[in-house]
């Protein structure tokens, strides 16, 4: 009858236990030690010592032998075999009448059905984590304000403050890839609910003709193709930040509207006469010199005064030669994950290179030069060769800054002083420093004898 | 070598949303060791482990660590993992905002059965920011909503994982 039992118990996969009302081991099935991955157990154990699940428990359990409370249990326990194999287990406690209180402890072996239940939420789980991978390190990329330099940490200091004054409309001017559309949403970041519309509109991408629709929205017949009603995006953004890029492109036309808009935030959908009103906060962001564009009557004075009452000038790359290397670690991060690989850094000849570079493309730049150089990239270091830059702009920009100063400057210094730039650079390599400076081998050297130069 | 005079042992509830890294502080703490693949805990795993308070060993306190599997919805399974509870280590990782999000579904029972429970509340995942730039702004407001430490962690690199464990134990003696 014993053998009988052990083997339902076998074939379902479920052992018993007694414990006497001290909690003591009184009697157990076979299975029942096996299914709890237990090899230690003793007749002498106790309930606490074979199930450590069970602190914290006591007064359950107690009120359970005493029959006062029908059943205690635990799910799916998680417990390692000797080999290393992850089982599960449910653990139910029963009162068992006898002459004494006695507990009837069951132990189910779950592994099966937990296990398949298991792989189902893993894949689950690893679809959100792969899609909040994505979604954060493109907020990686859009919220972090990278660098150490005073000029960003101004920035930063900058998105702080203003972080806190909803009301007012800001304008971020800059040249193109400093990084606008980032600060704008690090102040929406900082300023917003987390689910509030971030929305934006270039005004050099839209169509003159189309950007009226676009930014106000329109009512059915309005124009031609005016088939249906249409939110414009001031209220998509509605709650939330409206970001205007490139406003110095905004039609003359509408720039009128936009003012009227941005001094009672309230508007007029084309075709309607209905007034809107919403709740937003309007960042307006430029790489033109608006004021000079007000000079040539391109944009409305008064558009101008409302918009830059708070501005912001993000400064180029070439000022933030600090932060350079910074950024380009960033970079390294996000694409050696992107295109899984294992590069970590930088060799000291490709920090150098990007360092004498002058980023006429800004931090976009140093992102499509880092992109495509780990795509290239074999070692775990970023060597200078897989570096390429626009080298043609690079001369053209060098030679555009350089202005002789009005008291006059000394050739022969100048060009020492670049002959031993160029040899501090490559750490001495004269080839290396030849070539930097445009020059053979020989001439170079001709030219460090004719400047006392050794090394 | 002075043995560990135990005198209290605690049960401690990992606390967090999936992927946030509970059950990897928790192996990290106990057999000192990573694992790269993740494997989404179901329901419960409970290990303990010794941590000394003194520098002579001469006392510790035993923290069982339940290691609990992301909580979809409150129901009378997690209400047996969360009874007795001294203590919550609540994980979430700083890569990812949605984990720092819908952490009432398990702390407000939580809190309503352990009403004295410690908590500390743990940024994991550390090693995967930029921490010069890092903002740490939400994260703090949380733990002051907590009322709770906050303290940042890896489990890969095991930065700061023993810290976590011995500011938990010291919090529930100095509780005692």
């Amino acid at each position: 009858m014993s053998n009988y039992i052990d083997q339902i118990l076998k074939e379902r996969k479920i052992g018993f236990a007694i414990f006497d009302q001290d909690f003591i081991l009184s009697k157990s099935s076979r299975n029942f030690s096996k299914i709890i991955h237990n090899n230690l157990i003793t007749p002498n154990s106790s309930i606490w010592e074979i199930f450590p699940e069970l602190f914290g428990s006591e007064d359950q359990v107690s009120a359970v032998v005493q029959n006062k409370q029908k059943k205690y249990q635990i799910e799916k326990v998680n417990k390692y075999s000797d080999g290393g194999k992850l089982h599960y287990y449910d653990l139910t406690l029963l009162p068992l009448k006898n002459k004494a209180p006695n507990l009837l402890c069951i132990v189910a072996d779950t592994t099966t059905e937990t296990s398949l239940e298991q792989e189902i939420r893993q894949q689950k789980y690893e679809i959100e984590l792969l899609q909040a991978n994505l979604s954060s390190y493109g907020n990686y990329l859009s919220n972090d304000i990278l660098g150490d330099s005073v000029k960003i940490k101004k920035v930063r200091e900058f998105v702080g403050k203003i972080a806190n004054i909803r009301n007012t409309t800001i304008l971020l001017q800059g040249e193109s890839g400093t990084g606008k559309n980032l600060v704008a949403r690090a102040i929406h970041r900082l300023s917003m609910e987390p689910k509030s519309p971030f929305v934006e509109v270039n005004c050099a991408s839209i169509p003159s003709t189309l950007i009226e629709s676009e930014i106000f929205g329109h009512e059915k017949g309005a124009f031609t193709n005016a088939i249906t009603n249409k939110k414009g995006l001031l209220e998509e953004a509605n709650g939330g930040t409206f970001f205007l890029d490139e406003i110095g492109e905004l039609p003359v036309s509408l720039q009128a509207k936009f003012l009227s808009f941005l001094e009672n935030k309230k508007f007029r959908r084309l075709g309607s006469t209905q007034e809107r009103k919403v709740d937003i906060r309007v960042i307006a962001a430029t790489n033109k010199d608006l004021k000079q564009a007000v000079e040539n009557n391109e944009f409305r004075q008064d558009l101008f005064f409302r918009i830059n009452i708070v501005n912001l000038n993000l400064p180029p790359l070439r000022e933030l030669k600090d932060d350079i290397i910074i950024i380009a670690d960033h970079f390294i991060r996000i694409f050696a994950y992107d295109f899984k690989k294992k590069v970590k850094g930088l060799t000291d000849h490709a920090k150098t290179k990007l360092l004498s570079y002058n980023w006429p493309g800004n931090v976009r730049e140093l992102r499509n030069v880092i992109e495509r150089a780990i795509i290239f990239a074999e070692g775990d270091k970023i060597g200078a060769d897989e570096i390429i830059l626009a080298e043609e702009k690079q001369q053209a920009k060098v030679t555009q800054k350089f202005t002789i100063p009005e008291n006059g400057i000394s050739l022969f210094d100048i060009e020492k002083k670049l002959l031993l730039d160029a040899l501090s650079k490559t750490n001495g390599n004269q080839s290396r420093a030849a070539k930097l400076l445009g020059l053979s081998l020989d001439t170079f050297r001709y030219r460090m004898k004719k400047y006392s130069i050794s090394i | 070598m002075s043995e560990k005079r135990i005198v209290l042992s605690k049960k401690i509830c990992m606390l967090g949303s999936f992927g946030v890294g509970k059950t990897s502080l928790v192996r990290r703490f106990i057999y000192d060791e990573f694992r790269e693949n993740y494997r989404s805990t179901m329901g419960v795993q409970i290990l303990q482990k010794i941590v000394s308070l003194t520098k002579d060993n001469s006392f510790g306190i035993k923290l069982i660590l339940w290691d609990i599997a992301h909580i979809e919805k409150f129901n009378r399974v997690i209400k047996n993992y969360f009874r007795g509870s001294h203590g919550a280590i609540v994980v979430c990782d700083i890569t990812r905002s949605q984990s720092f999000q819908g952490m009432d579904i398990y702390l407000k029972p939580y809190l309503e059965m352990n009403p004295k429970s410690k908590l500390i509340f743990v940024g994991n995942k550390i090693d995967l920011v930029d921490k010069n730039s890092f903002d740490m702004e939400q994260l703090l407001q949380i733990s002051k909503a907590l009322k709770s430490p906050f303290i940042t962690t890896s489990a890969k690199t095991n930065e700061n994982v023993d810290e976590l464990f011995n500011k938990l134990g010291t919090l529930l003696v100095k509780a005692e």
